[in-house]
């Protein structure tokens, strides 16, 4: 072995170490720069609020194309969360996406609901809410047709409302949505009913605290918080990581309560009874009907979701009554699946082919 | 192109904590799935609620006697506030549209986008 190739084994390696000290030196710098800053704006496109009614608000965001698709979209967020997941930041927003795609996005994000608002009844969002913000959505845009995106507890309220207004929509997407709550099955042995006391809860607490809904979803992978943050030390000279992690933490840390009465129909009706998926379920003196639905449905669902496992989110094509109709299972988690890197190059594309189709 | 090259000395240490972390969870998610486990966190969580709830009635006696409103009172205050400021809101609206012009409307663009596939 002659001097020239002994440097040629060694130089890679040479390179490597150089390239890990010079981590290690970046890690302790932006270890100081992370604890002094703070959090990375989110929710940053440019957006009106239309309507409040309490806990409910209606955002429009300002189109940022040329011209755009007659259909307008409503997105229904989900209610445990606050919707600026969807929009976390420019470049990384599904909002920004489908706004730059040329269509007209309305979101229904959440506030905390007020202590008076823990009589709210799960029927105060499938009959009240959606339809007042539909109706608001037609008068401003001028446009009867509506596509309506609901993602995970947003999908099961808009599934609910599609089926029992049919003329009330023109294209139904779901993210991750469970109708099956037989299948949560975590979420089932916590909720049992030999031991889990609903009704105590909510007749003491009035709305369910957020940190109740947070530790339960953290519980369903309790190893996963201390690993995040062993990640984010190892990537901490990574400062489109850091920004991402930091992003995605404090939506994860706004967790919103939930109003009494319906946290308590959703325990009693969906998880006791499953009576969304059994075809019992009565909201508003009217039998909720999936087949009854039977506009253009999407649902998308995540591979290693490990909120709403596939075999809870599964029925929705199956139960619907629509022709054209499309369950599409895509790499990822019950988050990533909708926002951040994979999700731009896997389910925005997707979506926005699947809309521009229909949306004219 | 070092990073191809040379082998990352940290992959091992992360690939671990990667098996590490499936196997405590999917051990946590067993645990946690048996209805021993069900039942001591919602005894847990009754013993909780119950003490709240004692507090919560033992205040209202003491809050009482000292003539203070409760937190029930408070809320029922707040209550009808939020009724008042809401009524309040719809006049207010009102009034500026009768009394000011409309703000202009957002300028929409034209609803005529069509998919790059699609008949004209």
């Amino acid at each position: 072995m002659n001097a020239a190739s002994v440097a040629s084994e060694t130089e890679p390696l040479a390179e490597r170490v150089r390239l890990e000290i010079e981590r290690t030196i970046a890690r302790s710098i932006k270890g100081v720069e992370y604890i002094a800053s703070p959090a990375p704006a989110v929710g940053s496109s440019p957006k009106e609020l239309v309507y409040k009614d309490g806990t409910l608000n209606l955002f429009h965001y300002h189109p940022q194309s040329d011209e755009i698709y007659r259909v307008p979209i409503l997105v229904v967020m989900a209610t445990t969360n606050k919707g600026y997941v969807l929009d976390l930041a420019p470049g990384q927003s599904l909002v920004e996406f489908l706004l730059r795609r040329g269509f007209d996005v309305y979101m229904m994000d959440w506030s905390p609901p007020r202590p008076d608002e823990k009589r709210l009844r799960f029927e105060d969002y499938t009959h009240r809410f959606i339809p007042s913000c539909v109706e608001l959505v037609r008068n401003r845009s001028g446009e009867r047709d509506v596509t309506v995106l609901g993602y995970c507890m947003g999908g099961v309220l808009s599934s609910i409302y599609a089926a029992s207004h049919p003329d009330g929509i023109t294209n139904l997407v779901c993210f991750t949505t469970p109708i099956d709550f037989s299948q949560m099955t975590l979420f089932q042995k916590w909720a049992d009913r030999r031991y889990f006391d609903v009704d105590r809860l909510v007749d003491t607490a009035g709305n369910v605290p957020a940190d109740l809904i947070f530790r339960g979803f953290e519980m369903l992978r309790p190893a996963s918080r201390g690993m995040g943050q062993v990640q984010l030390w190892d990537n901490l000279w990574n400062d489109d990581f850091v920004r991402s992690f930091r992003m995605f933490e404090r939506w994860g840390n706004d967790t919103l309560p939930l109003a009494g009465e319906y946290f308590r129909d959703t325990t009693k009706m969906l998880m006791w009874e499953n009576a969304l998926h059994r075809g019992t379920l009565e909201l508003a003196g009217e039998r909720i009907d999936l087949s009854r639905i039977t506009v253009p449905a999407l649902h998308v669902t995540a591979e290693h979701d490990h909120i709403v496992p596939a075999e809870a989110s599964k029925p929705l094509i199956e139960s619907i009554g629509s022709h054209d109709k499309e369950n599409v299972v895509l790499k990822g988690g019950h988050v990533s699946v909708a926002a951040g890197p994979s999700a731009s190059r896997r389910l925005w594309p997707k979506l926005d082919a699947w809309l521009a189709e229909r949306s004219f | 192109m070092a990073d191809k090259a040379a082998p990352d000395p940290l992959a091992p240490w992360r690939e671990l904590l990667s098996q590490w972390e499936k196997s405590a969870n999917s051990l946590a998610n067993r645990g946690m799935g048996t209805d021993g486990f069900s039942g001591s966190m919602n005894q847990a969580m009754n013993v909780l609620l119950t003490g709240q709830q004692s507090l919560g009635e033992a205040m209202v006696k003491y809050l009482a006697a000292l003539n203070l409103p409760s937190r029930a009172d408070l809320l029922t205050l707040g209550e009808q506030l939020g009724a008042i400021e809401t009524q309040l809101a719809s006049i207010a609206r009102i009034l500026e549209r009768q009394n000011a012009p409309a703000a202009p409307p957002l300028e929409l663009p034209p609803r005529t986008k069509r998919p790059p596939r699609a008949p004209q």
